[in-house]
């Protein structure tokens, strides 16, 4: 099955209420419970990310790709048999679709 | 691998329990900044435990997380404020961090130490109960605003307000053996303002109900294990609050609807309970103080005591309202003795107690009062009053939980 990359964006749309320590356990448990559903799918569950920098060819400069370390919060590796599977997998993890945060899904090509 | 379930409440008795510890480290002039690191904490668990694993001890590493934040927080704090005004730079507030194995009991003590700090005086009573709920229950703005019926712009100002006093008033925090003697029936009553508020709500559902009366449970167990704390007026509380949880789960029939004390099926109360509730009102008998605790617990462990509704002791119960009429005069409490009363002598004898007595508008306005004329009324046969206060009733009831009650109780009334 081919690997998919999640990335965690956040999108316009803040303000979401700040959780209360019983919401975030309650999504503990629901990210136990969904870790434990698609334990064969989660390949590598990734991290957060943090600052990055762009290396470009000398005088190309920093680009518009600057934004990016803004708007990537986290990764995560999934495998699925479609593109639509892997954003479903995606889409059930507790706290990475909600108000102020979406997931972007890719496909890792393999040659 | 699946880590085993955090204990129910886990994160937000964390809350409680780190606010509480820092706070002591820190001063409670910097309250804010210490729910802060500890909301701040709690979020960076749930991002961490989920990947790397729950940590073997998660309390000491959610307090380590929690202070290195703060101490963070602090000195860039003091660093901005030496260069805004080259004062001298005021102390280090925050020591090296304490053993962590020695955390558990001195957990138990700041918790309690905080109780205190946040029934200071000069805090209105409803700010009192707001700030508790936050910092030592570990409720969000909106779930207390969901609790106790109010705004959350409300809430959060009465918040808001306390901080700043607390900021400015540092000598808030200094607590001896006399400010903790002093502040021990405002205490008494921000627990008993929590159990009585998930006990007797009208609107929450029953699940945020009884989590509030277990919350004012676990404030009295922590407060009767201070040796300050180990007085009547606590062990009277403590037997009430008991008592009154028994019966908590039969109040409500399985839709949401709630059941009369009469028709309640007796086996579904909590016998263990019951006689924990039974083993504090036995210890609140020693010494000779009675308060108006010992009278509701003693009307409690009637009820509880009882075989049947018909076979209670009214005449007891009659005896611990006029007690506690006396201890804390309202017309709410003569109310319940005329229900008393009627129960024991006929409802000639209710009606006579409420004969005279001028309620205040509140309770006039109320469903309790017309729903208890009418129903004293209809027992001495005044059919005409009785309609008329069965209507009044209706109209006032508050959910329509109330009113589904109400209406059965007087259908069932009225085939008798």
């Amino acid at each position: 099955m081919p690997n998919y990359l999640c990335l965690q964006r956040s999108v316009p749309n803040e303000g979401g209420a700040e959780a209360s320590a019983s919401d975030m356990q309650a999504m503990y448990a629901r990210f136990n419970e969904w870790r434990e559903k698609f334990k064969d799918n989660l390949t590598d569950l990734g991290g957060r990310l943090g600052e990055g920098k762009l290396v470009t060819d000398p005088g190309s400069g920093d680009g518009p790709f600057v934004e990016v370390k803004e708007l990537v919060g986290g990764y995560m590796i999934v495998s699925a048999g479609s593109l639509d599977e892997a954003a479903q997998i995606a889409s059930g993890c507790p706290g990475l679709v909600r108000p102020g945060s979406g997931v972007e899904v890719v496909e890792i090509r393999t040659p | 691998m699946s880590a085993p379930e955090l204990v129910e409440d886990f994160f937000r008795h964390e809350y409680g329990r780190l606010v509480a510890t820092l706070v002591r480290r820190v001063g409670v002039q910097h309250l804010a900044a210490v729910e802060d690191a500890v909301q701040g904490a709690l979020l960076t668990a749930l991002q961490s435990w989920p990947l790397r694993g729950r940590p073997k001890q998660p309390s000491a590493w959610l307090y380590t997380v929690a202070s290195n934040a703060l101490v963070g927080q602090l000195r860039q704090g003091r660093r901005r404020q030496e260069l805004l005004d080259q004062r001298l730079p005021v102390a280090s507030a925050v020591q090296a961090p304490p053993d962590i194995t020695v955390l558990g009991s001195e957990m138990q003590d700041d918790l309690l130490r905080l109780l205190f700090v946040c029934c200071h005086e000069s805090l209105p009573e409803q700010t009192q109960v707001v700030l508790a709920l936050k910092a030592l229950c570990g409720f969000s703005v909106k779930e207390i605003a969901q609790r106790l019926l109010v705004r959350q712009a409300s809430v959060y100002k009465r918040l808001e307000r306390a901080r700043a006093r607390l900021r400015d008033h540092r000598e808030l925090d200094d607590l001896g053996p006399a400010q903790y003697e002093q502040r021990m029936p405002a205490v008494h009553r921000i627990i008993y303002a929590v159990f009585t508020e998930g006990y007797l709500s009208n609107h929450a559902s029953q699940a945020i109900r009884s989590e509030l009366c277990r919350e004012a449970l676990r404030l009295g167990r922590l407060l009767v294990q201070h040796p300050q704390g180990q007085i009547p007026e606590t062990f009277a509380l403590l037997a009430l609050m008991h008592l009154h949880a028994a019966r908590l789960g039969a109040r409500e029939d399985g839709a949401g609807g709630l059941v009369l004390l009469q028709d309640q099926d007796r086996s579904r109360w909590d016998a263990h309970e019951i006689a924990e509730g039974l083993q504090w009102l036995q210890r609140s008998a020693e010494g000779d103080r009675f308060c108006r605790y010992h009278a509701e617990a003693g009307i409690a462990a009637e009820h509880c005591l009882a075989p049947s509704f018909e076979q209670t002791g009214w005449q007891r119960i009659v005896q611990c309202y006029e007690l506690l009429e006396r201890i804390s005069p309202s017309a709410l409490h003569t109310l319940n003795r005329a229900v008393a009363v009627a129960e024991w002598k006929g409802p000639q004898a209710g009606l006579q107690v409420l004969a005279g007595l001028e309620p205040p508008t509140w309770l006039q306005g109320s469903y309790m009062w017309s729903a208890v004329l009418a129903d004293l009324h209809r027992r001495c046969g005044h059919e005409a009053k009785a309609a008329r206060y069965r209507e009044l009733a209706l109209d006032a009831a508050p959910s329509p939980a109330v009113r589904a009650l109400l209406r059965r109780r007087f259908a069932q009334t009225l085939c008798d």
